[in-house]
């Protein structure tokens, strides 16, 4: 009996009966949490978005309006305005990152002596909160009268840049600060798909013939994708549910220049207890994020399939 | 060019490539460890760069907060202690015990569904959680109290230590854990005395990850705290809002007593965390 369950499944303990209420002792707390604290919200909030739910009414004459709060979301240019500015936002941070990422996890694999000590600080930023760096760093870096940013560049012979107060600058140091904290995260993941391609492959190439970049090409390339486009899926998700940063360096300022969507959920459900209109807000991110994330999915498995 | 000249020129570029990032990366830091012994008069007229050449560097900022104000930033600062090592624990027991379970047990074939199960929270945005939360709590009466944070992060963090826990466990030899089992040790048993001290590398990943997730957590903080339960980044936000005018050697100290124990923890476990971090994308 006990031969037959480890050829079936070799990992898997042969004691399966007297296990029989461990199994369950083990697994149900854990999904019981997540039932109640995932399954319970994202409910709530699809029968919020069909409803005219006001934080200062709650059970108070809650009425189903159908879709109207979602027509509502499509004619709202304010709303789009914060769509813009998220994959403004992402279309700006995610390729930089991939870039350095890239570029810095070929300069680590490079290298031997110092490696550990590089990879260890390099992932310092991942550890800092985001409000550290886009507050304090953030503000104090971008001053735009003695902020050394702007000294420094005033030193070299620019003028100073208007940071806070310009819609496009506000944006770029939005950008600067995300770049500046997950690039690491592009590094890591990058080097470890680097140090998962055998040398010789490599070597081999190079000794039939194959300059530098083509044997890079041909053989690293491939090799590396999955994993990259795993990474940059991930680094696309968080950058269109980016918030925080924004919160604390320019408030979606000047204007509604930097608003991103989750800052505008933020402002419509919680700030204004408007909780229908918010979670309707709420559900065209999640929507946007399943089609292009299972869109993703699907061209990058055909593209890799072909290769 | 030979080889070995083209080998050298490449570790020279590659040297200088790393050192030109970690620059990029320190120039923040140094910035607020300086504005922390910074006076006022030091960042009124022009940036100052060097203690000792260009401003003099005082212990005021420190003083302030050790000496004469402790107990205004103390109740943030255990506030976030407190949540983020009783959220981590509660994440880490439930979550690796479920990680355990679906590496050693048959759920009718079903473990690879309910793992991607707990996964795809990692999918919803937070924006989709805070408005029901915060209808949740509030119908609770668990509003601005530790507890509701402390709900939240841990619920938040059980899905990755699950997906990083299974794996870890499925990598380790059964034999142990069977021969422990005819030796008439019970499943709690071999979990706890076998399974986790050798899981522990894994352990200790996913609970620090977990540890400065909810240390440095925003979004849902400001949105079920105010005033009694906040958190260390939240105190700091809140400084600006209420004033308009922000005493930054203040605040860079404040910023350095929160980064520096996290920073800390995380590089001295770097190949954990490292391997916690990248861990999901490279199974993928």
């Amino acid at each position: 009996m006990a031969t037959e369950t480890r050829i079936d499944s070799p990992k898997r303990s042969r004691f399966e009966i007297r296990d029989n209420i461990w199994k369950w002792i083990f697994l149900l707390p854990a999904v019981a949490i997540i039932v109640i604290l995932l399954a319970i919200p994202v409910l709530w909030t699809l029968y919020a978005a069909f409803t005219d739910l006001h934080l200062y009414r709650i059970g108070i004459d809650t009425k189903f309006v159908g879709l109207a709060n979602f027509e509502k979301l499509l004619s709202n240019r304010s709303f789009w305005r914060t769509a813009r500015n998220t994959v403004v936002f992402m279309l700006g941070v995610v390729p930089t990152q991939l870039f350095i990422g890239l570029t810095i996890a070929l300069a680590l694999n490079n290298i031997t002596r110092g490696q550990k000590l590089f990879r260890t600080w390099f992932l310092m930023p991942l550890m800092v909160s985001p409000v550290v760096v886009s507050f304090i760093v953030g503000r104090m870096l971008f001053q735009e009268d003695i902020g050394p940013i702007n000294e420094i560049l005033r030193d070299l012979g620019f003028q100073g840049i208007p940071w806070l107060t310009s819609p496009t600058w506000a944006m770029v140091a939005l950008m600067v600060i995300d770049v500046w904290q997950w690039s690491s995260f592009m590094i890591l993941m990058l080097l470890a798909a680097l140090q998962g391609v055998p040398p010789d492959l490599h070597e081999a190439a190079r000794v039939d013939g194959a300059n530098q970049l083509q044997a890079f090409w041909s053989i690293t390339v491939p090799l590396i994708m999955p994993i990259t486009m795993t990474a940059l899926l991930i680094r696309i998700i968080d950058a269109f549910k980016v918030v925080d940063i924004i919160m604390v360096l320019t408030g979606g300022g000047p204007g509604q220049a930097t608003e991103s969507v989750t800052l505008a959920i933020y402002r419509t459900g919680v700030k204004g207890g408007d909780l229908a209109f918010g979670s309707s807000q709420a559900y065209f991110l999640l929507l946007v994020l399943m089609i292009f994330g299972g869109a993703y999915l699907v061209l990058t498995r055909r593209a890799m399939g072909k290769d | 060019m030979g080889l070995s000249a083209q080998k050298r020129l490449r570790s020279i570029v590659s040297y200088s490539i790393l050192i030109l990032w970690s620059f990029v990366l320190l120039f923040p830091m140094y910035w607020v460890v300086i504005t922390s012994f910074k006076n006022a008069i030091d960042m009124s007229i022009k940036a100052t760069y060097l203690p000792f050449v260009d401003f003099q560097p005082g212990l005021h900022a420190w003083r302030y907060l050790f000496v004469d104000r402790l107990t205004w930033f103390l109740d943030p600062f255990m506030n976030s202690v407190v949540i983020a090592f009783i959220s981590s624990t509660i994440a880490l027991a439930i979550g690796s015990s479920a990680g355990y379970a679906l590496a050693r047990f048959d759920y009718g074939g079903r473990n690879n569904s309910i793992v991607l199960g707990f996964m795809s929270q990692r999918m919803f945005p937070g924006a989709l959680f805070i408005l029901a939360f915060l209808v949740m709590f509030r119908e609770l009466g668990l509003l601005d109290t530790r507890a509701a944070l402390i709900i939240v992060y841990s619920s938040g963090a059980i899905p990755f230590i699950v997906w990083v826990m299974r794996d870890f466990f499925e990598g380790l030899p059964v034999e142990i854990e069977e021969s422990a089992m005819i030796d008439g040790a019970n499943r709690l048993g071999v979990l706890f005395r076998i399974a986790m001290p050798l899981a522990a590398p894994g352990l200790v990943a996913v609970f620090v990850l977990s540890l400065i997730g909810a240390w440095n957590e925003y979004l849902v903080a400001l949105t079920l705290t105010f005033r009694e339960a906040i958190t260390i980044p939240l105190f700091m936000t809140m400084q600006v809002s209420q004033t308009g005018y922000t005493e930054w050697w203040n605040m860079s100290a404040i910023s350095l007593i929160s980064v520096i124990p996290v920073v800390a923890a995380g590089m001295a476990l770097e190949k954990y965390i490292t391997s916690g971090l990248t861990f999901g994308a490279l199974k993928g």
